[in-house]
């Protein structure tokens, strides 16, 4: 049952974000729902981006996101607080996500259309200018091309590169959420780089060949 | 879809996760400048660390996915608190199963304990010996002494025997 909600009189500034974790946590299991609260606003947003990343269904992130909270609450009084309450929460996360993905039997998306020759042109220009798009709808854009190419990886190929360059984990922090020694996420990064690159590659490729020959029919 | 051996034509196999710290700035100085004169000679290591900065800025076009809105973590605690206010009947959820089990088995147990009260207290004691049942006791009789003579000896034991042959 949770207790009734005292005021929250941490000295947050003082501490380190750790510490800081560490005391709220120490709180939580004594039964201050405050405590709570604030782990879930600190956490939030990188639970978000560790679900969204995993799952790639923006409609099923946030209640999978819930359920992961609602599970850290639940077994909160079992946390030793050995490890970072970050990479606990985050493990609680990935295993969350591979249940419902396992309960729901859902398959990687796949797509079978090639981009357009817009498309193409875009994201050619994008990706040579260095520069993220700046509207919200070519950022959209841009993420469903990615997502295109990414579906091609394989499933872990695909998770490391989402977590570590779109989601911002690092990569001490992907070994221990996915259970992986440092060197081999650092390699699998690596060679998932390659894999992606060489997707990319052949996709300019089909779209420059259908830019062509659309143009040739239109001569034509 | 490029495979592991296809990649590692690229890079040198030793090298990748020197190239990863590389790209992350990871590297302490010593070990940038080993890993910059290997790749000085080595254009298939070159050639994976340009793809591999090419896959950065790709990467990194579509920026973070959205994150949670401003009533996430109210929302988050109104679920918890529903979830306690359901976890006495959640609890219950889980071991009505078992206990559903445990009845069933339990009347079972009763039903047979039943049965075999039954049968030992009316029928058991109602029920007639068979033909089989009844030689057996009449041969057993054959031997039974006689409460009034009892035999002596050996010899009066062995014709107590043939006269009751004798006899049947």
């Amino acid at each position: 049952m949770v207790a009734s909600a005292p005021a929250l009189t941490l000295p947050l500034d003082r501490k380190g974000k750790k510490e800081e974790d560490k005391e709220l946590v120490r709180l939580s299991q004594g039964g201050t729902e405050t405590a709570f609260e604030e782990l879930v606003r600190r956490h939030q947003q990188r639970v978000f981006a560790l679900v969204g990343g995993i799952l790639r269904r923006p409609e099923d992130v946030e209640d999978v996101a819930q359920q992961v909270f609602l599970k850290a609450y639940l077994g909160i009084k079992r946390f030793d607080q050995r490890a970072a309450f970050s990479t606990w929460l985050y493990k609680i996360a990935v295993n969350e996500c591979w249940d419902y993905l396992r309960k729901k039997k859902v398959r990687p998306l796949v797509y079978e259309a090639d981009l357009s020759e817009e498309q193409v042109s875009r994201l050619d220009g994008t990706v040579s200018a260095d520069r993220p798009p700046e509207s919200a709808s070519a950022r959209a854009e841009s993420r469903e091309i990615l997502d295109r190419m990414l579906a091609a990886l394989p499933e872990q190929d695909r998770q490391l590169l989402v977590l570590k360059e779109m989601e911002g984990f690092s990569v001490q922090e992907l070994a221990e959420i996915l259970n992986l020694n440092v060197n081999t996420v650092k390699v699998r990064l690596f060679r998932a780089r390659g894999r992606i690159m060489d997707v990319y590659r052949r996709r300019m490729e089909s779209g420059g060949r259908n830019a062509g020959s659309h143009s040739a029919q239109r001569k034509g | 879809m490029a495979t592991d051996t296809e990649f590692v034509k690229i890079a040198c196999t030793n090298y990748e996760a020197m190239l990863e710290d590389y790209l992350e700035g990871a590297l302490s100085a010593a070990d940038a400048k080993i890993a910059e004169q290997h790749w000085q000679n080595c254009a298939a290591c070159r050639g994976a660390l340009d793809q591999a900065a090419s896959s950065v800025r790709l990467l990194r076009l579509a920026g973070p996915s959205n994150g949670p809105g401003p009533a996430f973590a109210r929302t988050v605690m109104a679920r918890i608190r529903a979830a306690e206010q359901d976890g006495s009947a959640e609890r219950a959820g889980f071991w009505q199963p078992l206990v559903r089990l445990g009845w069933r088995f339990a009347a079972t147990a009763t039903i047979v304990l039943g049965v075999l009260v039954s049968y030992d207290a009316g029928w058991g004691h109602r029920a007639q010996p068979n033909g089989a049942t009844a030689r057996l006791i009449g041969v057993s009789d054959i031997f039974a002494p006689d409460p009034a003579n009892p035999p002596a000896n050996r010899d009066e034991v062995l014709m107590m025997v043939a006269e009751t042959n004798h006899a049947n």
